[in-house]
């Protein structure tokens, strides 16, 4: 059994996805967790951009929103929405990092609404810029606790597109490469997501627990051992709020 | 030029009208919560209120009822939770809205600044969000066959800003995070703006690089310090997350957030009255937790 702290472990998992020089949009939360995780251990030349407009920031704190104070301290450009959207839709952003309400078996994200879109049982709060990295980040890495109410079958909603088949027509970014829990790694190489690895601590039975769909293992699929103990000293030190 | 220096209530009295359409800048930061609680002071009716990610000085517009309807990309308490007063407008059929992203919202507003009915983009062709936008047309690009969605523009009547300094003829010097601030002011019509702190054109002349909106653009400008409270405004102050976090429990409930609207907007004849509120202590503390960067 994981002695981390879920927050923990889905960070470390999800630096995992990030490598070295990658230029990542990046959403608040788990996503900017991961993000300063990875450029604080094995990707120092890491570029993080959020969507206020900042560019090459390194938050000190964990920011409440893409505008607090934190994302903008210490950061190497200030820019506006147009010029890191802009840098989005040219295909120039290599990462993407999202999480959201609800997932599905394709990988679509729901953040907009519960229920029927009319008539919701409970309002949320809409795309932001989810629905722009959805759809224009060459690769796309979604993060989500193990929280077996957010994985459904299907969406109530798709604010933040997945898998699609009109995605190359379309001259989108290619969709989600990596589907990652504090328990698994999920890809989507045949479409829907099937197991790929579990984590630290995991049985695939553990790392399915709850998910009301079928899947499948993909032939390469890993036991993932353990976090690099550097990784788990940084996020302790750098992350500490994850800890507690 | 002309001296556009006015009083907070003439700034909002001048320029706005009931059943404007108001963009409210401020992405996090510099969210200029002075001129919205005046706008509710005033009583204005029937607003449609527009930006690309809000605060919640558009949750608690909606609550005071004066919004018709709600433009945005993401309408909630940033890092916090939802928009409480709007997921229960929502709920009872008592506003309006259109559900954009803020890539969209962004590109709705550059069309109008750059004069234009729409611009194409790649985005909204596929999931969910295409098929509840009212009237979303695409195009085939004349030149590559490409097929593209068309942004149509969003023109404000009046865009309200806050800033770190202005001239009195209305030069506005703005520095921080952006978002798509500026890009909403240049859009609109009328562009009122409230300031920490009036400077004179000589030094407005020494960093003109600043400047982010010229004085010919700017129908009204008021000193206003502190205007940008709960949020933050660099150079200044930090940003009051507890506020915020205090907020989100008070919007749970109809009558606990009348309350706070009693509290810190109509029992608040002006901004003294308002920082009186606030409490010495929580300014200085706020004072003392900016970036640590000097005003420039």
């Amino acid at each position: 059994m994981s002695a981390l702290p879920a927050a923990a472990a889905l960070a470390l998992a999800g630096a995992r996805e990030l490598a070295d020089n990658d230029v990542c949009f990046v959403g608040i939360g788990n996503p900017s967790d991961a993000a300063l995780l990875a450029k604080h251990t094995h990707a120092p030349g890491m570029t993080l951009i959020y969507e206020s407009g900042v560019i090459g920031s390194d938050p000190k704190t964990p920011p409440l929103s893409t505008g607090s104070p934190s994302v903008s301290d210490g950061a190497m450009m200030i820019a506006d929405g147009l010029s890191v959207f802009a840098e989005l839709q040219a295909g120039r952003i290599d990462v993407g990092l999202l999480s959201a309400a609800q997932v599905d078996r394709l990988g679509n994200l729901n953040s907009t609404v519960i229920g029927e879109y009319a008539e919701p049982k409970l309002r949320l709060v809409g795309s932001g810029g989810a629905h722009d990295i959805a759809c224009l980040a060459q690769r796309l890495v979604i993060l989500m606790p193990h929280d077996p109410r957010r994985f459904v079958d299907r969406v109530d909603f798709i604010t933040s597109p997945g898998v699609d088949k009109k995605r190359a027509a379309l001259k989108l970014g290619s969709g989600p490469a990596a589907l990652v829990t504090d328990r698994a790694r999920f890809t989507f190489e045949t479409g829907e997501a099937r197991l790929a690895a579990v984590m630290p601590g995991f049985t695939a039975a553990q790392a399915l627990e709850g998910i009301p769909w079928t899947v499948s293992k993909t032939a390469d699929f890993q036991v993932i051992e353990r976090f690099e103990p550097a990784a788990v000293e940084t996020a302790s030190r750098r992350l500490d709020y994850l800890f507690a | 030029m002309a001296d556009k220096a006015v009083s907070l209530s003439d700034a909002v009295a001048r320029t706005v009208k009931d059943g404007d359409t108001v963009f409210i800048g401020g992405f996090g930061h510099a969210v200029p919560f002075a001129l919205g609680h005046e706008i509710l002071r005033q009583g204005f009716k029937n607003l449609t209120l527009c930006r690309s990610g809000t605060d919640i000085l558009f949750d608690l517009m909606i609550a005071a009822g004066a919004v018709k309807k709600a433009v945005f990309g993401y309408l909630g308490n940033p890092g916090i939770g939802l928009g409480q007063a709007f997921r229960r407008a929502v709920k009872a059929g008592a506003i309006e809205y259109e559900d954009w992203t803020n890539f969209a919202m962004i590109l709705r507003l550059h069309a109008a600044r750059l004069g234009v009915p729409f611009l194409p983009a790649r985005i909204l062709q596929i999931g969910d969000m295409p098929n509840v936008l009212p009237d979303l047309k695409t195009l085939d690009c004349p030149y590559t066959g490409e097929q593209l969605t068309c942004i149509p523009a969003l023109k404000p009547d009046v865009a309200l800003i806050h800033a770190q300094h202005a001239d009195r003829e209305g030069n506005i010097k703005f520095y921080g995070i952006d978002g798509d601030t500026v890009e909403g002011a240049l859009a609109a019509d009328k562009i009122v703006v409230s300031v920490e702190h009036f400077i004179e054109p000589e030094q407005i002349a020494e960093t003109p690089e600043l400047t982010r909106i010229p004085a010919h653009r700017v129908t009204a400008v008021a000193e206003v310090p502190w205007g940008a409270h709960p949020s933050y405004v660099e150079g200044f102050y930090g940003r009051d997350d507890t506020h915020f976090y205090d907020y989100d429990k008070i919007a749970r409930e109809d009558e606990s957030l009348r309350q706070y609207l009693q509290k810190w907007v109509y029992d608040c004849p002006d901004r003294r009255t308002y920082l009186e509120t606030v409490g010495a202590e929580k300014l200085s503390e706020l004072k003392a937790h900016g970036s640590g960067r000097e005003p420039r």
